[in-house]
């Protein structure tokens, strides 16, 4: 039993069923059954870190929320994460909460971004998290908790309810839980971490406010990797231009055309930039820029530029398919955010 | 005979922390004030705001009108923007157009 006595109010249930369904009628799930938390798993989530409960992750100062550890532990618990996991899921709360991700804005807004997490480093082996075959599906526990805790404090915590203050219009299958790993060991570039700055020996979370992912499957028959670019540039166009951030996620065996080809991953950034050109007009004719704000001749980027392009691998052997990630608001209301993940 | 409690859990939710604030003083008449009209960014806010001024100017004689556009309706205002605002302005109005 852990030392730390809960502060958060407690309530009381003759069976586990009453209990589940009391988070139900108060509307703290998600839709899905969550663990009822008592105040012995949480003391396990906040052993296993060290910390104190009291302790403060971070805030949302918009709507005045302060993010506590035993708060965090508590979604957690409920999300069906195991103690091993908590380590991700605070990271991931420290990195939400940083000004450049205006957690408030990313979280309510009618275009309805979900959170994406990106896990680098050796704690994806210790958790055995999924960077393989239906890597943004469902099966992995890790994986699903960890996405479905940090939905859990945006919504109990920070106050985001789905129709309340969130008010996303279509809103965001990724909302119920969006986690990845990056499939380090088949990419032939530098992974997300270590491009950002830290070592391969250090474990991260990186957090993107992004919208529905789009699908593009690449026709390769001929051994022109250009082909993907191609495909590439097509699924930007919907999202452009000028996009300042943006994810496009690459499989295994689209990443092997890539490495035949010799790309490195500045070049494959500059490429992708370059080949995501389109006149104007084109953005005039889908609404996404005014009519009158373009000139006949004029070029634009999907992209602002190629270093805001973020590129990664991830995905089964098989399947020569891409995801490409918008980020809510273009990228420039709201921007990804790296942070470490701390275990004892 | 009663039951004894099995399931003892948790709230994960957590209130608004709150601070005592006060409303800023209303002026008693608007002739003779400057008007401030801050848009967010967002499309026809700033139509919306000239309509009020128009709307408002039948009314009142204002000694002088700020107008600005904090640019992002997304990001809070800029926080020289409301200083120059608060210190120039007698009543600024703020708008949301889409």
């Amino acid at each position: 039993m852990s030392t730390q006595p809960p502060s958060a109010k407690q309530m009381q249930f003759d069976d586990l069923t009453d209990a589940i369904e009391f988070y139900f009628s108060m509307e703290s799930s998600d839709g899905l059954p969550v663990v009822p938390p008592t105040a012995e798993s949480v003391g396990r989530f906040l052993d296993h870190v060290g910390r104190s409960g009291s302790e403060v992750l971070g805030e949302e100062p918009t709507r005045n929320r302060v993010i506590t550890v035993e708060k965090a532990a508590i979604n957690a618990v409920m999300a069906g994460c195991l103690p091993e996991y908590f380590p991700v899921v605070l990271a991931a709360i420290e990195a939400i909460c940083e000004p450049e991700f205006n957690l408030h804005a990313a979280t309510v807004s009618t275009q309805g971004a979900a959170i994406l997490l990106v896990v680098n480093g050796p704690i994806v082996k210790t958790l055995n998290m999924n960077s393989g075959v239906s890597v943004f599906g469902p099966g992995n526990r890790a994986n699903a908790t960890i996405g479905r805790a940090i939905r859990l404090v945006v919504m109990n915590v920070t106050g985001a309810v789905p129709g309340v203050l969130d008010k996303a219009a279509l809103g965001h299958a990724g909302k119920f839980s969006w986690c990845i790993a990056e499939a380090e060991d088949e990419s032939p570039w530098k992974p997300l971490q270590v491009e950002r700055g830290m070592t391969s020996g250090q474990s991260a979370v990186t957090v993107f406010p992004g919208l529905s992912p789009i699908p593009v499957s690449h026709q390769i028959d001929d051994d022109r990797p250009e082909s993907i670019l191609a495909g590439i540039s097509d699924g930007m166009f919907v999202v452009g231009p000028g996009e300042t951030e943006v994810v496009v996620v690459l499989t295994p065996e689209t990443i092997g055309h890539v490495k035949a080809a010799g790309w490195s991953k500045k070049q494959m950034k500059e490429l992708v930039f370059k080949e995501a050109h389109r006149p104007a007009l084109e953005w005039v004719r889908t609404g996404a820029v005014a009519a009158g704000a373009a000139n006949g001749d004029e070029m634009r980027g999907a992209a602002k530029s190629p270093d805001g392009i973020t590129l990664l691998v991830a995905g089964g052997q098989a399947g020569t398919v891409s995801h490409i990630i918008p980020l809510w608001g273009g990228g420039l209301n709201s921007q990804s955010v790296i942070k470490e993940i701390v275990t004892r | 005979m009663a039951t004894a409690t099995r399931f003892e859990v948790l709230d994960p939710t957590v209130e608004p922390a709150t601070v005592e604030a006060a409303m800023a003083s209303r002026p008693s008449t608007l002739d003779g004030g400057v008007l401030g009209l801050l848009a967010n960014g967002k499309r026809n806010s700033e139509e919306l705001l000239d309509l009020l001024h128009e709307v408002l100017a039948d009314s009142y004689e204002f000694s002088g009108v700020v107008a600005r556009n904090k640019g992002n309706a997304s990001r809070p205002c800029p926080t020289d923007l409301m200083e120059e605002m608060a210190e120039r302005c007698d009543i600024v109005i703020t708008s949301s157009g889409d």
